[in-house]
């Protein structure tokens, strides 16, 4: 379903993707894992468009994204939603009308029926009685909650999650797992996540690919990972420093 | 007090600007409406320097029109007055360019003569008129004066330098002199003769003298005496008849002067000069008092054609104009086109007639209501017409730079407010139609500019508060020919000829 | 030496770039301005923003200019007897210069300045990727309703603060200083031209678009975090002013 070919990219010079290839399943929930800073934002923001690579070819369905131009990408994009690591709802929207955002943007529904999906996604992202507050308002848990109803109120093919439980407790980040879990679920939809915290991985992943110096070092099942016998992965799965 | 909602603010915002806007077009007031209603009178000026177009026409200090143009034609300044219609000019009128205020502006005043004078009429020419009398042009006339000056002395220096100028000085000098000499010639010849009488006179006395001493003396020895003193008269007449016969022997000597021939020949041809002129003045009297009957003759003439031209140019008023315009929304990437008729009887309003095809088709909403099972639904049926023309039929007024418009607006009910700039080149326009309550009304703002006759360049917003996704930015062109137009482009093709 | 050269060759190129990268997104902010959908509520909200909400300040900075010009010039021409052209003078410095400069300079402290923060907070906190991943374009989303909405509401803030330094000065003049309210007037009409005012606005509508332009070019290109945000909107501020400055010579010499 997406597939990466010997994807180079590098910033001022460093070489942050070095002939990376991945392959990622469709309806599967695959976590990216590696280090803090080692490439893996980019390496998402690539799959979805916002960064274009300096060579290599990123297949979505079938088609290339990286010779598309602005209006075509801009089609492609329709497949996918994306929650980022601070959520990144728009501040000057209460958060009824952020999570309403994409659905004026891109269907015809009457403004009654827009309330109603509204209500339903943030219902079904286990929030009630925010619609009319802020953003600001809010703690980081439920930003990340209204994030992902945000990204899933169009029922996209594929989702992309940057960090989704950085910066929370354990209850809430095991929350936002479980909300994962069931969104995938409900909608089989393709979920890649990004992530450091390998507890939540393990916990969450059909598939996990290892991130290491721009080149994806293995990837397979969560049970495949365990037996690695890589020294890096052993090391970053055990959590001790190299 | 309710919270504005942000349209609200902004139209508020947008209107003030708007209002304040036209507030002050209107006062400083040279873009305004009224500047076409007016009549022309032309002048000619030997110099129209330091006038320019739009300067005031004043009488009296009041402005009564502008100048609109200034031309040159034969070698003078051609200068075109707007005259305000409600201003009369009489003929005798002039025309005087004038420097106005300490940044030296110039203008244009008109002086009313004061006898009562026919009116001028629109076109007519203002025949006098002096130009600027500023510094300069009082250095020109002083120069000129010291020209003729200077030609004056140099004609005396010739009359006076030549030769024959100083014969003739001397002539005139040799004359002179002999009168004089005369003069003292004919004094010392009677010198005796004046003693004489002197002397008998003295005797005359007295012997009056005697007489009055002798007072007792005889009658007769007085009319003796008296015979004596008649006798010695007789004697002093002869001597006075000597003097002048004398004179007029020294006479005779100038008198030469006059009476030689070719003086008489001069003062002949003098003569006949003067009864050619008087002659001459007498036939120019006659052509100018002909002249004069034919002026009168023309006058009638053009007050009768003035009056058919009043006839015409109200039926010249009357105004059709035919129009289209395309317009390309960018939304959907189609072309809105209008045909239309404007028929305007007056300058400040006009009938308009449209027909549109508009790509989006025309709506036709049929609401039904159905009861089943005691519950009641309503479905609305909306068939879009592709190729359906919708109609508008507007009747349109203006005052100043804002124009009104009402009536159908592609066959629903509307209006519409047009706001004009730059000598009407640039319109801009707001038009508000479809009031259906279940939807927002449509929207229109456009702006119309002509840069020269016939062919014009739009752009706007369609439809912009459209909740079914109906907004769109447009650009289009049209062109717009008036019956005249149309009917030199008619005249002007050529026919085939058999 | 080398050096030398070196670095303003950089600073040269690198200004020249900055300039192409500005021109660039005023083009695509252009260009998206035609495309669909048509973003008629978001550049409302930003009419209200940069023009409704800018009026008390306008009305404010607009009276006090036209009342401290027409002060000024009383007391200058009072001096050769000229006080009745301190109207015409107040009204063409306002209508020419001062109006559309000073309600430039005063937008470009309240919203342009605005614009860069809060696009440059979106930048930084990836809401601006967020609109790229929901196929919404921030330039036509974010940048053109400014733009446009700056070029449009710049000539009516200027009006309005053409008008009220007017009244401003009339109120000096005429009240304070006793010059004759007829002659006041008629000066004003005399020597001004409905020109004058026009070309204004015709100039406050290009400030608009510098200010707007670069308040968003430095909020969209804005790098590093809160310290990023603060920094593109101080030297938004500085920018817009100067080029306002500068544009305002050129757009002056080329309309009067």
């Amino acid at each position: 379903m997406i597939k990466l070919v010997k994807v180079c990219k590098s910033f001022n010079g460093q070489k942050v993707l070095d002939n990376l290839d991945l392959e990622i399943e469709a309806q599967k929930i695959t976590v990216i894992i590696g280090q803090s800073g080692g490439g893996k934002s980019v390496l998402l923001k690539h799959i979805i468009g916002l960064i274009k690579p300096d060579s290599g070819q990123i297949f979505v369905d079938g088609t290339d994204i990286v010779k598309l131009n602005d209006r075509m990408l801009n089609e492609v994009r329709k497949k996918f939603s994306m929650l980022f690591q601070d959520a990144a709802l728009f501040d000057s929207m209460t958060v009824g009308e952020n999570v309403a955002f994409p659905l004026k943007e891109h269907t015809r529904l009457s403004k009654k029926e827009i309330e109603e999906i509204v209500e339903a996604k943030l219902l079904q992202v286990g929030l009630t009685n925010v619609t009319h507050k802020m953003p600001s308002e809010l703690s980081g848990g439920m930003r990340k909650r209204v994030g992902l109803a945000r990204a899933i109120v169009l029922n996209p093919q594929i989702i992309l999650f940057d960090e989704p439980t950085t910066g929370l407790d354990p209850l809430m980040s095991d929350a936002i797992d479980q909300l994962i879990l069931k969104t995938q679920y409900d909608t089989r939809s393709t979920c890649v996540i990004i992530s450091h915290d390998i507890a939540s991985a393990f916990k969450i992943a059909h598939n996990i690919a290892m991130l290491y110096h721009g080149k994806i070092i293995q990837s397979g099942t969560p049970a495949e990972l365990r037996s690695s016998n890589i020294s890096i992965i052993k090391k970053f799965i055990e959590g001790t420093s190299a | 007090m309710a919270k504005l909602s942000v349209e609200a603010k902004v139209g508020f915002f947008v209107i003030i600007g708007i209002i304040i806007l036209s507030y002050m077009s209107m006062k400083l007031g040279k873009l305004s409406f009224k500047r076409d209603s007016g009549y022309i009178l032309k002048v000619f000026f030997d110099s129209a320097s330091g006038l320019a177009e739009d300067v005031p026409v004043e009488i009296a200090g009041v402005e009564v029109g502008r100048v609109q143009t200034i031309s040159l034609m034969n070698g003078k300044a051609l200068v075109i007055l707007k005259i305000n219609s409600d201003t009369k000019i009489s003929k005798n009128v002039k025309a005087i360019i004038r420097t106005k205020g300490i940044l030296g502006d110039k203008y244009i005043e008109l002086v009313q003569g004061t006898e009562q004078a026919p009116f001028m009429k629109p076109g007519d020419q203002i025949l006098n008129a002096s130009p600027a009398t500023d510094i300069d042009t009082l250095m020109k006339v002083l120069e000129e004066v010291a020209i003729n000056i200077n030609k004056l002395t140099g004609s005396f220096a010739n009359v006076m330098g030549g030769e024959e100028g100083e014969a003739s000085l001397r002539t005139i000098f040799e004359n002179v002199k002999e009168m004089v000499e005369t003069l003292n010639l004919t004094v010392q010849k009677n010198n005796t003769n004046v003693t004489q009488i002197i002397s008998n006179l003295s005797d005359f006395s007295k012997k009056l003298k005697n007489i009055s001493d002798t007072h007792s003396d005889d009658i007769r020895s007085i009319i003796t005496n008296i015979h004596g003193a008649s006798e010695e008269i007789e004697q002093l007449i002869s001597g006075i008849n000597k003097i002048t016969t004398k004179l007029n022997q020294g006479k005779g000597s100038l008198g030469k002067l006059i009476n030689e021939e070719e003086t008489v020949n001069n003062l002949n041809d003098m003569l006949a000069d003067l009864k050619n002129i008087t002659e001459k003045i007498n036939s120019g009297k006659g052509t100018i008092g002909k002249l004069i009957k034919e002026d009168e003759t023309a006058d009638r003439i053009n007050t009768t054609l003035s009056g058919i031209n009043d006839y015409i140019r109200k039926q010249e008023t009357f105004r059709t104009y035919l129009n289209y315009r395309g317009e390309y929304l960018f939304n959907s990437g189609d072309v809105k086109s209008y045909l239309s008729l404007r028929i305007q009887p007056k300058e400040d309003k006009y009938y308009l007639f449209n027909v549109v095809d508009d790509p989006r088709g025309k709506d036709s909403i049929t609401d039904i209501t159905r009861t089943i099972n005691d519950s009641t639904t309503t479905e609305r049926i909306v068939e879009t017409e592709r190729d359906g023309l919708k109609f508008s039929a507007q009747i349109a007024k203006r005052y100043y730079d804002i124009g009104f418009r009402g009536g159908l607006f592609e066959s629903t009910g509307g209006i519409g407010i047009d706001y004009y700039f730059f000598d009407d080149h640039l319109m801009l326009s707001m038009e508000a139609f479809d009031f259906d309550p279940d939807r927002n009304f449509h929207l229109k703002f456009k702006a119309d500019y002509t840069p020269f006759n016939y062919i014009y360049i739009t752009s706007g917003l369609d439809d912009f508060i459209s909740d079914e996704g109906n907004e769109s930015f447009f650009i289009g062109a049209g062109i717009n020919f008036s019956d005249e137009d149309i009917k030199t482009i008619l005249s002007n093709i050529p026919l085939p000829t058999n | 030496m080398i050096r030398f050269f070196e670095f303003t060759g950089k600073k040269f190129i690198s200004i020249v770039e900055e300039f192409g990268k500005v021109m660039l997104l005023f083009l695509s902010a252009f260009l998206w301005m035609f495309r669909k959908p048509f973003r008629f509520r978001v550049i409302i909200k930003q009419m209200e923003f940069v023009g409704a909400d800018s009026v008390s300040v306008i009305l404010i900075t607009g009276a006090f200019t036209g009342m401290v010009l027409a002060l000024q010039t009383y007391y200058g021409f009072r001096m050769f007897g000229g006080e009745s052209l301190v109207g015409a003078t107040v009204t063409l410095s306002m209508t020419r210069e001062i109006g559309p400069v000073f309600t430039a300079l005063m937008v470009t402290g309240r919203a342009g300045s605005a614009m860069a923060a809060e696009i440059g907070t979106m930048r930084v906190t990836e809401q601006i990727d967020a609109l790229y991943t929901m196929s919404v374009s921030p330039i036509q989303y974010l940048i053109m309703p400014r733009i446009l909405a700056a070029a449009l509401m710049l000539p009516i803030l200027t009006i309005i603060s053409d008008f009220i330094g007017i009244v401003g000065g009339y109120l000096v003049g005429v009240e304070f200083m006793k010059i004759n309210s007829g002659i006041f007037m008629s000066k004003i009409i005399e020597f001004v031209d409905l020109a004058d005012i026009f070309n204004g606005l015709i100039k406050s509508a290009c400030f608009g678009l510098i200010l707007s332009l670069i308040g968003c070019y430095k909020g969209f290109y804005t790098k590093g975090g809160a310290a990023g945000v603060g920094k593109a909107t101080t030297q938004s501020v500085v920018y817009s002013s100067i080029t306002i400055l500068i544009s305002d010579y050129f757009l002056t010499a080329a309309m009067f």
